[in-house]
């Protein structure tokens, strides 16, 4: 067992109103990206997206490790005894990494129980409109969360890397409980199933690579066999480095 | 080919459930799948011609479209509630022996699982290919997919996973029904399933999407 460690700990409950999700997005996370939506979706997408704020239940929040804790390795990071099993792509963007932020997101039950009860009466069509709008709030509140901790480490001169969570990049998914030992009890309200399932089910969680010479990698897609990843680009990007 | 049954393909492809239905805005105030089903039982047209060379060639066309990305998860919904409102009208059939299923297939997603979107949607489509499909829903144990087959016998087992720590459980599963009925066949699927991992746990098939399942259903398993 690690011993505790001092996190820097926030939690926040972003108004759903500064998450921006709208119809378009929404379109484009039911597919039609290329296409245009059915007039029927669009029309059950805007009959949806005022009820959303009845139902959802948004929290976020942080962990930062103390400066100088963890220790990168070729295909692993560690932390206080704890060694994550990052894999080497993920491993790889978080090099020149002095701390990490452990974060997670949650839209709360109620969006998923509603889903859930739309489909047991037979409406497949809302409860998936409403189970892609629930993880839409949740990336959004990830990417909401990112800003804040941007905002949050600046004063000390670092900067970010992207998010990644267990389950992708060749990261295993049951890793979320070693991710959870770290952070308080029910952070943010989230439990984890033996079988490393958050619950609520919309919910995320991972880590970003911190420190003042960390750089913005491109998400290596190409060489990773995660096949249905949300990040996967249809093309792979040229493997420049962005800040 | 009979023109109803052609009118009955297109609807169920177009997502055309009933004249009162607005969707697709090019056919609204026209008949749909239910009208058009009704008019085929009318027209003497057996109801297994109604199904097999009427209803299930639409699903057919929209399994494959959704394969090719051509169309996306909604669609496939509405191409759904198409077939159901059609089916509506085939069902008594079933009872009368004038109307088999192909087969019946129990599907589940594994223990410690608690997905469900992709398991039905792959269930739908399923359906509409002419299965019967008892769905026992999510976090189901190797005992309750046992009792169903017991319940149905000569049946063939979906899984599904979502989670690389849930897939592993499909082993277990794929061990207790073949242990106890080596006849039966087990197909798996879900996002990080791979044809090698289905070999290596001693399931019979897998599919990346729901119309690879219908196809290895039909060239595997059908009795009908």
């Amino acid at each position: 067992m690690p011993e505790s460690i001092s996190l820097d700990v926030a939690t926040f409950a972003p108004s759903f109103r500064d998450l921006g999700v709208d119809r378009a997005l929404v379109e484009s996370d039911l597919g039609y990206r290329d296409s245009e939506a059915p007039e029927m979706i669009s029309e059950l997408i805007d009959e949806i997206l005022p009820l959303i704020p009845l139902r959802i239940a948004l929290q976020c929040g942080y962990g930062i490790l103390p400066a100088g804790s963890i220790v990168v390795a070729d295909d692993s990071v560690s932390c206080n005894g704890l060694q994550f099993a990052t894999g080497p792509i993920i491993t790889s963007q978080l090099k020149r990494s002095t701390s990490l932020a452990l974060f997670v997101s949650t839209a709360g039950p109620h969006l998923e129980r509603w889903s859930g009860e739309l489909m047991a009466n037979g409406d497949m069509m809302r409860g998936y409109i409403v189970d892609a709008i629930a993880s839409e709030y949740v990336e959004q509140a990830s990417v909401w969360l990112e800003k804040q901790i941007g905002s949050y480490v600046q004063s000390r001169g670092w900067k970010l890397t992207n998010r990644y969570s267990p389950g992708y990049c060749d990261w295993p998914v049951s890793e979320q409980h070693k991710l959870f030992s770290l952070l308080p009890e029910k952070f943010c309200g989230i439990t984890l199933t033996e079988s490393s399932l958050m619950v609520p089910i919309k919910s995320l969680s991972g880590i970003i690579g911190l420190g003042p010479d960390v750089k913005r990698g491109a998400f290596q897609c190409s060489i990773c066999d995660l096949k249905d990843c949300f990040r996967r680009r249809e093309e792979p990007e040229p493997a420049t480095e962005t800040e | 080919m009979n023109e109803i049954l052609e009118s009955l393909t297109r609807c169920v492809e177009r997502g055309k459930v009933n004249s009162k239905s607005p969707y697709p805005p090019d056919l609204k105030g026209q008949d749909g799948a239910d009208e058009f089903a009704r008019k085929a039982i009318e027209a003497g047209i057996p109801p297994q011609d109604i199904l097999s060379k009427g209803l299930i060639i639409g699903m057919q066309h929209v399994g494959v479209r959704f394969r090719n990305k051509e169309i996306f998860v909604p669609d496939v919904l509405m191409a759904a509630k198409a077939m159901a409102a059609a089916m509506v009208h085939l069902k008594p059939f079933f009872k009368t022996d004038a109307l088999k299923h192909k087969g019946t297939i129990v599907m589940g997603t594994v223990l410690g699982d608690l997905h469900d979107i992709g398991k039905k949607l792959v269930s739908m489509v399923i359906e509409g290919a002419g299965w019967e499909v008892v769905d026992l829903g999510t976090d189901v144990s190797p005992e309750k997919f046992l009792k169903a087959a017991d319940e149905h016998p000569g049946c063939v087992i979906g899984l599904s996973a979502l989670l690389t720590t849930t897939m592993v459980n499909m082993e277990s599963t794929v061990k207790h029904v073949k242990a106890k009925h080596p006849n039966i066949k087990v197909i798996i699927g879900g996002a990080p399933v791979t044809e090698e991992f289905a070999l290596k746990i001693g399931a019979d098939g897998y599919s990346a999407d729901p119309q690879g399942a219908v196809e290895f259903l039909n060239s595997r398993c059908a009795t009908n």
